[in-house]
């Protein structure tokens, strides 16, 4: 009987089983069903045609022939109708008598890095302060690194044990610390910096030094620098900023203690410390009982780092300050591995990051 | 370093009545935190940090000053004038001014070995006793006073000694037995057969102090600190002698501990004395500097009265004069590191401790800046991106040559993006692209069962350039394994190209960007972040009238071939139509299927048109008829 058919009929009626399996939703189904019975062009009407030309002699068989595929295509048509209408149906019914303890579809929902959240927070807290953010590259020169931040030339940092150098480019590193940001930014501002009333932003960024990777070091990491430059600057402003920046980052009866210290950009330097954000300066392990937890390094900006940038120390005068992003990011989290931090499983940023 | 409670007690008796965590507090206000307390030998000991400006801190002696001016209570004597000096029974050139002076003694050693207290005291401090009782009391002296010492065997030296600079290719076998190649800028001692050692640094094997020595000459000399810094680090040779000396002893302690260490071994092995002498003389103190107490105030953030100024550098040790405003301040012979005004400012706040600083918030002296439009696209991409699923990675920026070479264009050579000295060969390139790094991160968070990985990263890119390598920030995300299936309502389908080019729409790229496959079912794309659009300079746009009538939708099926261009179809169809008439043209639907006469597809066009009018359904039939006759134009045809 088949002969009696065209090919191409013959070979969509056998396809059909599978074509109707394949209609997920009653669209398509609507679609199969115009390309087989549909009432213009359709294998059905086509079918039609050949009846009425086919001689007379094969009429009867032709049409017993082409009835059995119409109804063969109908019913299936019609049984898949009922599926995919109960389905839609049952889709209906859970919708009518919803289930609100049934997981709902979710809209999707990522992380920040945890890092990046929080030198965002940084920014946020001294932004009101008028604080903006001044950016500069990772690979840096000697100059900007080391020579412009009162570095001596022999200073052990700018070892090649220390300090990542470029084979092609000698004279280029890859920054230990965001304070070449410092030399750039007041290189630039120096000569307005009197119509600008001085100038105080922070420098977040990466930096790299020469560790191991292990669970408390890694040759990349982040830090996020503090300067501030005007008329008349002295220890109390550095305090004063301090203990507002800090108490709006971990809670209002935060207290700060400065203790003397030593790095070549500034004279007095000192260490910050905060009454231990966890155990509230009860004494715990984080803070070994002390109370207190080391927070970031600061000071006094040295005269030669003001004059290596132009600007003459005997009217200007500054604070600055340098923070261990992830030493922070591991204090406040209690994040035992720092590798976790660059390792980005999903369930980690996802449980640390959050979206803002 | 660790100071031992009992010997700081004998340097400052005062010290014996504060209480570990009293004792600790202190010295962390003066600068000089403690990182941990250990009983060593049966005594407790500090772990105290000592910042590297500070090189006359660095012994017992050094942390006992601190705590005496600081507590205002008395230091232990040194007795000195044990030892008087006649003439030189070996000559000492001193021919290097890095070397201004030398103090030396020759003695005959008798019986007896390093006494249990000293060895006990060293073994504490993890300086193993050597049992020879010139070099335990030379380290026991620089442990204690902060003066490193040197004995030699006094009957290895042939001829004069002298101080002096190091001819090229001279070598020298240290005490540690390693041959060294020495340059000229290498201070050394030498007898004349050679050297016989790296001043201030190490000692030499040829003569070195042994069971069998039976006279030493002893070595208490002052050596310029940049100098030995620069022969330590020329042959990586760090000591405890080159660690104080590089940052800075005191010279007025060069005789001083000569004494001393003539009076141990006298002590310790009846030692007998032959002769003592000096060459040279301790260095003319710096000029003195000024102290204004304007400047003062201004650190202080308070005024300090000239004479609690004073009285606080006397206490440090300093020769101090009230000249008007000002003080004249000579440093103690000790201290190299007060050379500006700043750093006596600081001197007189460290003593009065820093919690007595008031706390001002700074006046504004001009207006607030803005952040950059730089950094604000970041944080709006990175925030869009986070809402959208997508997971903020932080990745190194050095990566392999090979996983460099995988994104890199062959413009972009990896050899000017090479460190010289990387961790390892897996860290050794800056990377042209952050794809490699998102990648292995994707796959590895695919690996540990993530149905769906979603990351995305911000960090400079690096392009090699005469000048070095040119960062600029990029932005790289990938996405890969199966969206939906994890309830009721969203069916499950695996991860495609085509969400990476929605993604790229809903970023408003000015383009598509090249979308990677990055492996089975995980693909990417990276985009420099100048490619994106910047945040409009105007609050909100510019006011665009919109009609207020409902538009009219109708759906074509179309079948094409399955190499039809979708963008040549859709501008067909739309320059068919009447400007303004079209509001949307998009494909909903794409069937392929068996059942489609081979080599063709069906594409469901859904057409939404609006005008300022109601539209009427004749209308809208002649425009489609045109978008229609447009489309079979380029040889498609409507499927029934």
């Amino acid at each position: 009987m088949d002969q009696l058919l065209p090919p191409e009929i013959v070979e969509a009626g056998q396809t059909f089983p599978a074509a109707l399996a394949a209609c997920g939703d009653l669209d398509a189904l609507l679609r199969l069903k115009g390309a087989f019975v549909g009432r213009e062009a359709s294998h059905a009407t086509r079918l039609m045609e050949l009846l009425k030309t086919a001689p007379k002699e094969q009429k009867r068989e032709l049409g017993a022939a082409i009835n059995g595929l119409k109804q063969q295509w109908e019913e299936g048509l019609k049984a898949r109708q009922a599926e995919l209408e109960a389905a839609k149906r049952k889709l209906g019914a859970l919708a009518a008598t919803w289930d609100p303890a049934l997981p709902p579809p979710q809209p999707p929902r990522g992380a920040l890095h945890p890092l990046n959240r929080l030198m965002d927070r940084l920014v946020e807290v001294f932004r009101p302060m008028g604080f903006h953010v001044e950016e500069g590259p990772e690979v840096e020169t000697e100059a900007h690194n080391f020579d412009g931040l009162n570095i001596p030339e022999d200073h052990p940092a700018k070892a090649s044990s220390d300090t990542f150098y470029l084979a092609a480019h000698p004279e280029l590193l890859l920054r230990t610390h965001t304070s070449p940001v410092q030399v750039r930014t007041l290189l630039r501002v120096a000569p307005d910096l009197a119509a600008r009333g001085g100038i105080r932003f922070l420098a977040p960024g990466r930096v790299y030094r020469k560790d191991e990777i292990d669970p408390t070091h890694s040759p990349m990491f982040h830090q996020v620098e503090g300067m501030l430059v005007g008329h008349g600057i002295g220890m109390q402003h550095l305090k004063g900023t301090l203990e507002y920046a800090l108490r709006a980052l971990f809670g209002p009866d935060t207290e700060i203690r400065l203790r003397p210290s030593y790095f070549p950009f500034v004279e007095p330097g000192c260490e910050v410390d905060v009454s231990c954000p966890l155990c509230g300066a009860r004494g715990c392990r984080v803070c070994k009982g002390s109370g207190w937890v080391e927070i970031l390094g600061a000071g006094l900006i040295h005269p030669n780092v003001l004059a290596y940038a132009g600007i003459d120390p005997k009217e200007w005068s500054g604070w600055a300050f340098g923070m261990g992003v992830e030493r922070m990011a591991m204090m406040l989290s209690q994040t035992p591995d720092l590798r976790l931090f660059f390792e980005n499983d999903q369930r980690f940023l996802k449980a640390m990051g959050g979206l803002d | 370093m660790w100071i031992e409670r009992k010997v700081l007690a004998q340097e400052i008796p005062a010290s014996a009545e504060l209480d570990t965590r009293q004792l600790c507090e202190v010295l962390a206000a003066l600068g000089f935190p403690v990182d941990g307390v250990a009983t060593l030998e049966g005594t407790e000991a500090l772990d105290v940090d000592i910042t590297a400006n500070r090189g006359d801190a660095m012994s017992h002696r050094g942390i006992a000053r601190e705590l005496a001016a600081k507590l205002q209570q008395p230091l232990a004597p040194i007795a000195t004038g044990l030892v008087s000096e006649g003439a030189a029974l070996v000559p000492v050139r001193l021919e290097a001014e890095a070397c201004p002076i030398y103090a030396t003694a020759v003695l005959a050693l008798g019986e007896g070995v390093t006494p249990e207290v000293a060895q006990s005291f060293l073994r504490a401090l993890e300086a193993s006793p050597k049992r020879l009782p010139a070099v335990d009391a030379s380290n026991e002296l620089l442990l204690r006073y902060g003066h490193p010492t040197h004995a030699f065997d006094a009957d290895a030296i042939r001829g004069a000694v002298a101080v002096r600079w190091a001819k090229a290719g001279e070598t020298l076998v240290t005490l540690d037995g390693v041959t060294r190649t020495l340059m000229e800028r290498d201070l050394l001692i030498a007898d004349e057969a050679g050297p016989i050692a790296l001043a201030g640094v190490m000692g030499g094997d040829r003569t070195k102090v042994t069971e069998a020595t039976r006279r030493v000459l002893l070595e208490s000399a002052w050596f310029e600190p940049k100098v030995v810094r620069a022969t330590a680090r020329r042959h990586s040779l760090h000591t405890d002698a080159s660690h104080r000396f590089g940052r800075g002893a005191d010279p007025a302690m060069a005789r001083v501990a000569r004494d001393l260490l003539v009076a141990r071994l006298q002590a310790w092995c009846q030692a007998k004395l032959i002769g003592a002498w000096t060459a040279g003389a301790v260095p003319v103190p710096a000029a003195p500097v000024e102290l204004e107490m304007a400047l003062l105030a201004r650190v202080a953030g308070e005024i300090v009265t000239l004479e609690a100024a004073q009285e606080a550098l006397t206490r440090l040790g300093c020769a101090v004069t009230a000249a008007g405003d000002r003080l004249r301040v000579v440093s103690p012979t000790w201290r190299h590191d007060l050379a500006i005004a700043e750093d006596l400012a600081e001197e007189v706040l460290r003593l009065r401790g820093y919690e007595h600083l008031p706390s001002v918030l700074p006046p504004m002296e001009g207006p607030p800046e803005h952040l950059a439009p730089a950094y604000l696209l970041r944080q709006r991409v990175a925030r869009r991106l986070a809402q959208l699923g997508f997971h903020q990675t932080v990745t190194y920026g050095f990566i392999s040559p090979e996983a460099d070479a995988l994104f890199a264009s062959a413009d972009n050579p990896a050899a000017g993006r090479t460190l010289a000295n990387p961790l390892g060969y897996e860290y050794s390139v800056l990377r042209a692209s952050l794809l490699p790094s998102l990648k292995t991160t994707a796959e590895q968070n695919l690996r540990q069962g993530s149905r769906l990985v979603q990351l995305f990263e911000l960090a400079p890119a690096y392009r090699s350039t005469p000048a070095g390598p040119l960062e600029q920030v990029a932005l790289a995300a990938v996405w890969g394994g199966v969206l939906g299936g994890e309830d009721y309502l969203s069916p499950a389908r695996a991860v495609l190209e085509a969400d990476l080019a929605g993604l790229a729409r809903d970023l408003e790229l000015p383009g598509l960007p090249t979308i990677h496959r990055l492996a089975d079912g995980l693909f990417g794309f990276e985009i420099e972040l100048e490619a994106l659009p910047r945040p409009q300079d105007r609050i909100i746009p510019v006011f665009r009238p919109f009609s207020r009538f409902p538009s009219v939708e109708r759906d074509l099926s179309l079948l094409v071939d399955l190499g039809q261009s979708y963008a040549a179809l859709h501008q067909a169809m739309s320059a068919a139509l009447p400007a303004g008439s079209l509001l949307e043209l998009r494909c909903v639907d794409v069937f392929r299927h068996k059942s489609l006469p081979e080599g063709q597809q069906a594409w469901l066009l859904r057409m939404r048109f609006q005008a300022d009018r109601t539209l009427v359904g004749d209308e809208v039939d002649g425009w489609v008829a045109a978008a229609l006759v447009a489309a079979e134009s380029l040889g498609a045809r409507l499927r029934a």
